[in-house]
């Protein structure tokens, strides 16, 4: 049996790590038991921590369940055919709530899961049933619009410590011989992933009963990034034609080599001129690439190979006798690391993009601005209303939250001019066309209002009365006007 | 609506455009003709009224249902021409309703690749008697020939600094804001014929004081202004390489300039430096090679921040 499956947790009460997530799920389940209709809930994690499993100990406590996995088409049709029908209907025979399960819902992409997002979204506002979903990456763009029609639980990486003790656990239980050091060393190659840790640990011990440093280094020698940083070292340390261009021969996307040795020359070379001559052959290479890129003649590699190489090599005067710690191209860490704000930047901009028709780099140009503008806290609830920003957006504006005193305030003058225009009418189908107008009986009438500096609550309530009563007045005008 | 000035007193009709008569008077005698429309190009720099003067083009030309029979696309934004040519395609493909004919606007052209353009000339052609197409860019000499040729040009020119003053002072009024002449004054030169500019420094000053002066002004300036791209030419300059690359993949990444914006940006920021007298002019020309050699690459398809990377070694 696959000990993945063996040692599965069975209970909250197994489940190890992330303790605060468990006490949150637990919750929810007893709310759900007690007939308190909860939100979703959505799982977050990294792969192998036990989402899926937390899901089916979830199932356990409710009398009936459905999932649906990454590996189903998770077309619009398909999630509604089967989760959609159970979603709001009641079994006859069993009493209780049906937990529907939706498994990778971030992973949904391509032709064949089309509208799965917008189903998932229908699925959230019919359903009577609980529904637990997972998901890996925070900042999808796919969870955007589902994310705050749930209650997000963020799991995280589970610790080592945690990791080391289930494994020695498992080794008294399976009788394995094994050093506690070597399993601690299997726990830290894990990185927080337990499905990695135990499946490792069954393939390399299975037969022999035993766990050795040796059966660990056969598992982990498939690391190709060890082998791209043999071939940088090669290059900045040594001189030798004929070794630099058999270090560059390695199973590996010639472009990330280019990444790494770009990132680590200044860390080696350290004369000005050896700096400019090398990063000339670094910018020759990438234009090479980019050729072959373009044209898709990748004979091109080879010149790339050798700017990189070769030429990196022999642009410094001698090598240096020190030692460098050499890294990873630092540029996708911080990629890595910004992606939050960058989701961010992007999401925001498309919004002002859209209602000031302009483009997303001109909008991102003019954010400093809106910063400006978002210190005045009833403009800012303004331009967030008008935007439709949500709270993550605004505070990119303003660090401080909007008062409240100022949200219930702009928002009972929001329904008061709704419900002003419903009872005159004046609101037809054609909204937009409205805004238009309103725009034209200001600059026809050219109203001046008699109100004090301070931007009073009553000021936007006379606007909008005035607006009205021209509104029809205009329009006619304005027709006449365009023809 | 109380949300950005700069949409709350866009132009609703061709008649409120400022400074472009010689464009708006010709664009009437379109409206209300029965021949329909020719396609047009609008070039010129930004913020003049490009996109506004088209919007309301669009009003007049199309009536009470302009909004379902108008396509508006960005072409710096559409990744690829295949997104903009599936949109325009399930667009035009269905006659208009209410309306003579569909409009399909078009913006940021130049921005698009050759091939691109010429995919949307095939575009163009095959619609002829469905949609009427606006394209919007800053030069048209980045335009194809086959394209200028199918379009009725017009070229929008910087708004003159007094009808910018004319505007902004109309607005302040309207909104009951305090203001001093020079501030606006100050305003106009900074925005240097760019309407939305100077509207979008006009209201950020007005939301972080009483009154709009000449200190909310440079406040709202010098926090708009690019100076990363200073400090990142300083710091090459004066030898710190890594704390140079930094700032550049702060620029690239986090900001998400474009590699031809940001060598723009350097450019001018290095022949500001010349002009001001504190370059040699060797060293200026060796830095102009360094620029000109990356722009090219760049443009010809290389990774701008490898190539950008291996410019600024060239500053040291």
């Amino acid at each position: 049996m696959i000990w993945t499956e063996k040692y599965r947790p069975k209970s909250f009460e197994d489940v190890i790590g992330n303790g605060k997530a468990k006490k949150e799920i637990e919750t929810w389940v007893d709310n759900w038991k007690n007939n308190q209709v909860q939100k979703p809930l959505l799982l977050i994690g990294p792969a192998g921590i036990g989402k899926t499993t937390m899901a089916h100990i979830i199932a356990n406590e409710f009398s009936e369940y459905v999932e649906l996995n990454a590996s189903d088409e998770r077309r619009y049709d398909d999630i509604k055919r089967t989760i959609g029908e159970s979603s709001n209907t009641q079994s006859l025979f069993k009493k209780g709530h049906k937990l529907i399960i939706l498994d990778e819902i971030d992973g949904m992409h391509g032709t064949n899961d089309r509208g799965g997002t917008k189903a998932i979204g229908n699925i959230i506002k019919e359903t009577k049933h609980p529904m637990v979903m997972m998901a890996n990456d925070f900042y999808s763009k796919r969870l955007t619009s589902i994310k705050p029609k749930t209650l997000v639980i963020k799991m995280n990486k589970v610790h080592t410590n945690s990791i080391n003790a289930l494994l020695k656990k498992i080794a008294i239980k399976e009788g394995i011989d094994s050093d506690p050091q070597v399993i601690k060393q299997l726990a830290l190659n894990s990185n927080g992933d337990m499905r990695y840790a135990l499946n490792t640990f069954q393939a390399t011990s299975e037969g022999s009963r035993t766990l050795t440093m040796d059966d660990l280094a056969e598992v982990s020698k498939k690391d190709n990034v060890s082998t791209i940083f043999d071939a940088v070292q090669r290059v900045l340390k040594s001189k030798d034609l004929v070794k630099v261009k058999e270090a560059l021969r390695l199973d590996e996307d010639p472009t990330l080599v280019l990444e790494y040795i770009s990132e680590n020359i200044p860390r080696e070379y350290e004369k000005k001129s050896e700096l400019k001559k090398a990063y000339d052959m670094v910018s020759k290479a990438d234009v090479y690439f980019s050729r072959a890129r373009n044209t898709r003649n990748y004979i091109y590699w080879r010149y790339a190979s050798d700017f990189m190489g070769v030429g990196v090599a022999s642009s410094k005067d001698e090598t240096y006798k020190k030692f460098t710690k050499l890294t990873g191209p630092t540029a996708f860490t911080y990629m890595g690391r910004t992606k939050g704000k960058r989701v961010l930047r992007d999401s925001i901009a498309g919004k002002i993009s859209e209602k000031l028709h302009i483009s997303n780099s001109e909008a991102i140009a003019t954010f400093p601005y809106f910063e400006a503008m978002f210190e005045d806290d009833e403009l800012a609830w303004d331009i967030s209303d008008f935007l439709s920003l949500d709270d993550d957006e605004i505070k990119r504006f303003r660090k401080k939250k909007i008062s409240k005193k100022v949200i219930t305030k702009k928002e009972k003058e929001k329904a008061e001019t709704l419900t002003k225009h419903k009872l005159t009418g004046s609101v037809n189908e054609n909204k937009l066309f409205d805004s238009l107008d309103i725009k034209n009986s200001k600059t026809n009438n050219k109203k001046k209002q008699t109100s004090d500096d301070k931007r009073i609550s009553s000021k936007d309530k006379k606007k909008s009365e005035s607006d009205d009563k021209d509104k029809k007045v205009s329009r006619q005008t304005s027709l006449f006007n365009f023809q | 609506m109380n949300g950005p000035w700069v949409e709350k007193y866009r132009p609703q009709s061709l008649d409120e455009i400022v400074g472009q008569n010689h464009v708006t008077d010709r664009l009437k005698k379109y409206i209300g003709n029965d021949d329909g429309m020719p396609n047009l190009m609008f070039t010129g720099p930004a913020g003049v009224g490009k996109t506004t003067t088209a919007l309301a083009l669009v009003k007049s030309a199309i009536g009470k249902y302009w909004r379902q029979n108008l396509l508006e696309l960005n072409a710096s934004d559409a990744r690829g021409i295949d997104t903009v040519r599936t949109n325009i395609k399930d667009f035009c493909r269905l006659k208009p309703v209410g309306a003579p004919f569909k409009i399909v606007f078009l913006d940021e052209v130049d921005n698009m690749t050759k091939d691109a353009q010429h995919a949307l000339r095939r575009e163009m052609e095959m619609y002829t008697k469905t949609a009427v197409f606006i394209l919007s860019c800053n030069y048209s000499s980045k335009i194809i020939d086959p394209i200028q040729s199918r379009c009725a040009i017009f070229r929008f020119t910087p708004i003159k600094g007094q009808e910018i003053i004319n505007r902004l002072k109309t607005i302040a009024d309207e909104e009951e804001v305090e203001y001093e002449d020079s501030a606006i004054e100050s305003i106009v030169y900074f925005a240097e014929g760019d309407m939305r500019k100077a509207i979008n420094i006009l209201q950020a000053s007005a939301s972080i004081g009483d009154k709009i002066n000449n200190d909310t002004i440079y406040e709202v300036i010098s926090k708009a202004k690019p100076q990363d791209v200073t400090d990142m030419i300083t710091k090459a300059l004066t030898g710190d390489f890594m704390g140079s690359r930094e700032i550049l993949r702060e620029i690239l990444i986090l900001q998400g300039t474009s590699g031809e914006d940001l060598i723009n940006q350097i450019y001018r920021d290095v022949s500001r430096r010349a002009m001001e007298g504190n370059m040699d002019s060797e060293v200026y020309i060796n830095l102009i090679d360094g620029i000109a050699n990356t722009d090219f690459r760049i443009r010809e398809g290389a990774n701008p921040r490898i190539q950008l990377e291996a410019m600024l070694i060239k500053f040291l």
